[in-house]
C-alpha cells in the first residue's frame, strides 16, 4: 500500500508538471496543474494513514475501537482542496478572458498578443 | 500585567481587523459611496499598521506567544496553533501595513472605476501578510502563503481585459501554485518525521539529530516553494511578467512585501526547524544560500539595465535587491539578518516610491516605455525628483535607513570572512540604480539618443508596453471619455493623492535613517529571531521566567557612522550616476551594443512562456534537493 501510494504521488506530480510544461492548450494546462495538485492530497492522506485504522470520528465508538487514521493530515488535504479549487477557478476565469481577447487557447499565443 | 493582557489581545486583532474589513468591504461596498469605501479601507489598513507597530514594541524584550482558544501545550506537547510574535516579524507586518496604506491613498484617484473588489483583495492580502509574519505554525504559514498568493494572482489580473495582465497573472498563478504544492509536500514530510506542525516542536524533534533523506527532501520542497515566491534565480521567471502587468499600486505591495515574505519564510523555517540539525550544517547551508543570493543579485541587475519598460525594469531591480537580502540573511548570523532587515525597510520604501512615481507617468502620459517617454517628463517635476531620489536611496544614499542596513550587512560579511561580498553587492546596486537613473535622465532631461530601444537591447523581453500602459489606467480612459474637457489627462494636474504618498514613504525612510539606535534594535531583533533554543523554550513553555534574548550579541559601534561606510555609500551613489551617464552617452554606443550582445542569451531565457518557467522551477527544485543533500546530510 505504502510504496504504491508514494509511487502514485511521484507519478502524478511529475506527469502533471510534464503536462504543464508541454501543454498547447490553456485549459489542458490548468487541468494538468490540478493533476499535480492531487499528488499533494494523496501524499497527505498516505502520511496520515494507519493500517486498519478507522475514520477519525470519535463519537459512538465500540468498546475497543483500535487506532484511527490521522485527522490532522485529512484536515490539511481538505484545506489544500479548497485552495486548489480557488486557484483553478481563478485560472479558468483568466483563460476565458484570454479566449475572448486572443481567440486562441495556445499559451505561446499569449506572448504573441503581448508584443 | 494589564499591559500584557491588552497586548495579547492585540495579537489576534492584527489579523482579525483587516480580515473583518475585507469581509465588510465585500459585503457592503455596494451600499457605500466610492469615497466612503476608500476611507474605510484606508482606516482599516492604518489600524492594522498601528496594531503591528504596537506588537513590534511590545515584543522587543521577549517573544509574545498567543495560543488560539487558549490551547496551550501540555507537558511540552503542542496541541494548538500559536502566533509567535517577535520584533522582526511584527516589523515586517507593519511595513506591509504601511505600504498598503500608501497604495490605498494612491488609489484614491488612480482607479476611476474601482469597485469594492480591489480594496477587498488588498485587505485580504494584508491580512495574509500579517498572518504570515506572526504565525508559529507551519501549516498556518502555508495557509497564509496561499492567501497572499491567490489574492496576488487576482490583483495581477485585475485588468483582465488586456493580454499583458492575463499573461502575467497566468504565469504567476501557475508557477506559484506549484510552489505552494511544493511547500505543502514539505510540510507533509516534516509531519511524517516529527508528528508536529508547530515550528518550535519540529525544531526540538530534529535538534541534535542527523538529517535523513526525508528531512533533506522536506527542506528542499519547503525552501524551493518559498524561493518561488521570493523570486530567487532560477525560480524568478514569473516575476517580471507579474510586476510588469499588475496595476502599479499593486506592484508596490508585490515589491515591498510579497517577495520579502518568501525570504522571511526561508529564514524563519531554517532558524526554527533545521538549524538544530547535528553535523555542523550551518557553514554549508550558508554557502548554498549565498550562492543563490549572489546569482539573483547579479542576474537582476544585468536584466534591469537591459529593460526599457519601466515596470519590468523595477521588477528586476526588486529582484536584484532580493538577492542582496538573501546574501544578508544567508550569512546565517544575527548581524547579517539585521542588515538585511534594515535594507528591506529602506529599499522597500524606496522601491514603492519608484513604482508610485512610474504610476504617475502611466496615468499622465499613458506609457511606461523609457524610450517613448524621452523628454516628456516636463510638467511632472516632483515625480522626477521622487524617482531620482528613490534610485539614489536604492544606491544606499546616506542618511537614509538603507544606508545603515548596507553598512551592517557589509560589516556582517566581513565578520564572516567574506570581505569580497561588499564588491558583489556594490556592483549589483550600482547597476540597478544606474538603470533607474538612466531612465529618469532620459525622461526628464531628454538625454540620450533618439535611437530605438530595439537596436540597443533587442525586443526579447520588452513587450507591448503600450497595451500595458493602456491597461493599467483603464479607469482613466473611461473617465476621460466622460469629461471630454480633460482629454488624455495631459492638461490635468497630478492629483495630490498620487504625488504625496511616494514622498511620504521617502520621508519615512529618511526619518528612520536619522533615528539613532536603529542598528542596535535591528541586531537585537535579529538575534532573538535566530535563537532557536530560546524560541522553542518560549513557545513550548519549557523555561519558566523570562527568556534572555539578544544577549551575547556584540553590536558594532555604529558602523554606518564610520567615515568608511559613508564613503562607500557615496561611492555607490556616484558610480550609479556614472553608469546612467555612460548608458546615455552617444560615444558609448558601441560599448552598449557589445554588452547587449553579450547578455542576449540571458534575455532570451526570459521568454515569458509558462512552460519554460515551470521547467526552470522543476530544475531548481532538483538542484535544491542536491544542494540540500550536500549541506544537510
Amino acid at each position: 500500500m505504502s510504496v504504491l501510494a508514494y509511487g502514485v504521488v511521484a507519478w502524478l506530480f511529475l506527469i502533471g508538471i510534464y503536462g504543464v510544461v508541454t501543454s498547447r492548450n490553456l485549459i489542458h494546462l490548468v487541468v494538468c496543474l490540478s493533476v499535480a495538485q492531487s499528488a499533494t492530497d494523496i501524499l497527505l492522506l498516505e502520511i496520515g494513514y494507519r493500517k486498519g485504522g478507522h475514520a477519525p470520528v470519535f463519537v459512538s465508538l465500540p468498546a475497543h475501537p483500535g487506532p484511527a487514521v490521522d485527522a490532522v493530515m485529512q484536515a490539511l488535504a481538505l484545506t489544500d482542496v479548497v485552495v486548489g479549487a480557488a486557484v483553478t477557478a481563478l485560472l479558468l476565469a483568466l483563460v476565458v478572458q484570454v479566449h475572448k481577447r486572443a481567440g486562441t487557447l495556445d499559451p505561446d499565443a499569449l506572448r504573441a498578443t503581448r508584443d | 500585567m494589564d499591559l500584557a493582557v491588552s497586548a495579547s489581545a492585540v495579537v489576534p486583532a492584527s489579523v482579525a481587523v483587516p480580515l473583518a474589513g475585507a469581509a465588510l468591504m465585500a459585503g457592503f461596498s455596494r451600499l457605500l459611496p466610492r469615497r466612503a469605501r476608500d476611507l474605510v479601507a484606508i482606516a482599516v489598513a492604518l489600524a492594522t499598521t498601528t496594531l503591528t507597530l504596537i506588537l513590534m514594541a511590545a515584543s522587543a524584550g521577549r517573544p509574545m506567544i498567543y495560543w488560539f482558544s487558549g490551547w496551550r501545550p501540555s507537558a511540552g506537547m503542542v496541541i494548538g496553533v500559536d502566533y509567535a510574535v517577535g520584533p522582526l516579524g511584527a516589523g515586517m507586518a507593519s511595513l506591509a501595513g504601511l505600504l498598503v496604506c500608501a497604495a490605498l491613498v494612491y488609489c484614491w484617484r488612480y482607479f476611476d472605476s474601482a469597485r469594492g473588489r480591489h480594496h477587498t483583495l488588498v485587505l485580504i492580502f494584508l491580512a495574509g501578510s500579517v498572518d504570515f509574519c506572526l504565525t508559529g505554525d507551519l501549516f498556518n504559514l502555508f495557509v497564509a502563503f496561499e492567501l497572499v498568493a491567490v489574492t496576488a494572482f487576482a490583483l495581477t489580473g485585475y485588468n483582465a481585459g488586456y493580454p499583458g495582465p492575463l499573461q502575467g497573472a497566468i504565469n504567476f498563478a501557475v508557477t506559484n501554485s506549484l510552489g505552494g504544492m511544493s511547500v505543502l509536500m514539505g510540510i507533509g514530510f516534516l509531519y511524517a518525521r516529527t508528528g508536529s506542525l508547530n515550528l518550535a516542536q519540529i525544531g526540538q524533534a530534529l535538534a541534535g539529530r542527523h538529517a535523513d533523506g526525508l528531512v533533506v527532501v522536506a527542506f528542499a520542497l519547503l525552501a524551493g516553494g518559498f524561493l518561488v515566491k521570493a523570486a530567487v534565480v532560477p525560480f524568478h521567471f514569473w516575476l517580471p511578467d507579474a510586476y510588469g502587468s499588475a496595476p502599479t499600486p499593486v506592484c508596490v505591495l508585490f515589491a515591498g512585501v510579497m517577495s520579502e515574505l518568501g525570504l522571511f519564510a526561508v529564514i524563519r523555517v531554517w532558524d526554527t526547524v533545521f538549524s538544530g540539525l547535528a553535523g555542523g550544517v550551518g557553514p554549508r547551508m550558508r554557502a548554498v544560500l549565498l550562492g543563490f543570493g549572489i546569482l539573483t543579485a547579479v542576474v537582476g541587475a544585468v536584466m534591469a539595465l537591459a529593460q526599457h519598460h519601466l515596470k519590468r525594469m523595477l521588477a528586476f531591480v526588486t529582484m536584484s535587491h532580493l538577492g542582496i537580502y538573501l546574501i544578508g540573511a544567508g550569512l546565517l548570523t544575527p548581524l547579517g539578518l539585521a542588515g538585511a532587515s534594515l535594507l528591506v525597510i529602506g529599499d522597500g520604501l524606496a522601491k514603492s516610491a519608484l513604482f508610485l512615481g512610474v504610476g504617475v507617468l502611466q496615468h499622465q502620459r499613458a506609457s511606461v516605455s523609457e524610450t517613448k517617454l524621452r523628454g516628456r517628463g516636463r510638467g511632472l517635476a516632483v515625480t522626477g525628483v521622487t524617482i531620482a531620489a528613490g534610485a539614489l536611496v536604492l544606491a544606499d544614499l546616506p542618511p537614509f535607513v538603507s544606508s545603515d542596513g548596507h553598512a551592517l550587512l557589509v560589516y556582517a560579511a566581513d565578520q564572516a570572512g567574506l570581505p569580497w561580498m561588499e564588491i558583489v553587492i556594490a556592483l549589483s546596486v550600482i547597476a540597478s540604480s544606474g538603470a533607474v537613473l538612466r531612465a529618469a535622465a532620459r525622461i526628464w532631461l531628454g538625454w540620450g539618443d533618439n535611437e530605438s530601444s530595439d537596436a540597443d537591447t533587442g525586443t526579447a523581453d520588452d513587450p507591448g508596453e503600450e497595451a500595458e500602459g493602456r491597461s493599467d489606467t483603464a479607469g482613466t480612459e473611461v473617465q476621460t471619455q466622460d469629461d471630454k474637457g480633460e482629454r488624455s489627462g495631459r492638461q490635468r494636474r497630478v492629483p495630490l493623492t498620487m504625488v504625496l504618498p511616494p514622498l511620504a514613504l521617502l520621508a519615512i525612510g529618511l526619518g528612520l535613517g536619522l533615528t539613532s539606535g536603529m542598528e542596535e534594535h535591528a541586531a537585537a531583533a535579529a538575534a532573538a529571531f535566530s535563537d532557536r533554543a530560546a524560541y522553542a523554550a518560549a513557545v513550548l513553555g519549557t523555561h519558566s521566567g523570562s527568556v534572555a534574548t539578544g544577549g551575547g550579541i556584540v553590536i558594532p559601534a555604529a558602523p554606518a557612522a564610520s567615515a568608511g561606510g559613508v564613503l562607500t555609500d557615496l561611492g555607490q551613489v556616484l558610480a550609479s550616476l556614472c553608469v546612467a551617464g555612460i548608458a546615455l552617452d552617444r560615444r558609448a554606443r558601441r560599448l552598449r551594443r557589445a554588452l547587449a550582445a553579450g547578455t542576449g542569451w540571458l534575455r532570451g531565457l526570459h521568454s515569458g512562456l509558462v512552460g519554460d518557467q515551470v521547467t526552470w522551477l522543476a530544475a531548481g527544485l532538483a538542484l535544491l534537493a542536491a544542494l540540500g543533500e550536500w549541506a544537510l546530510h
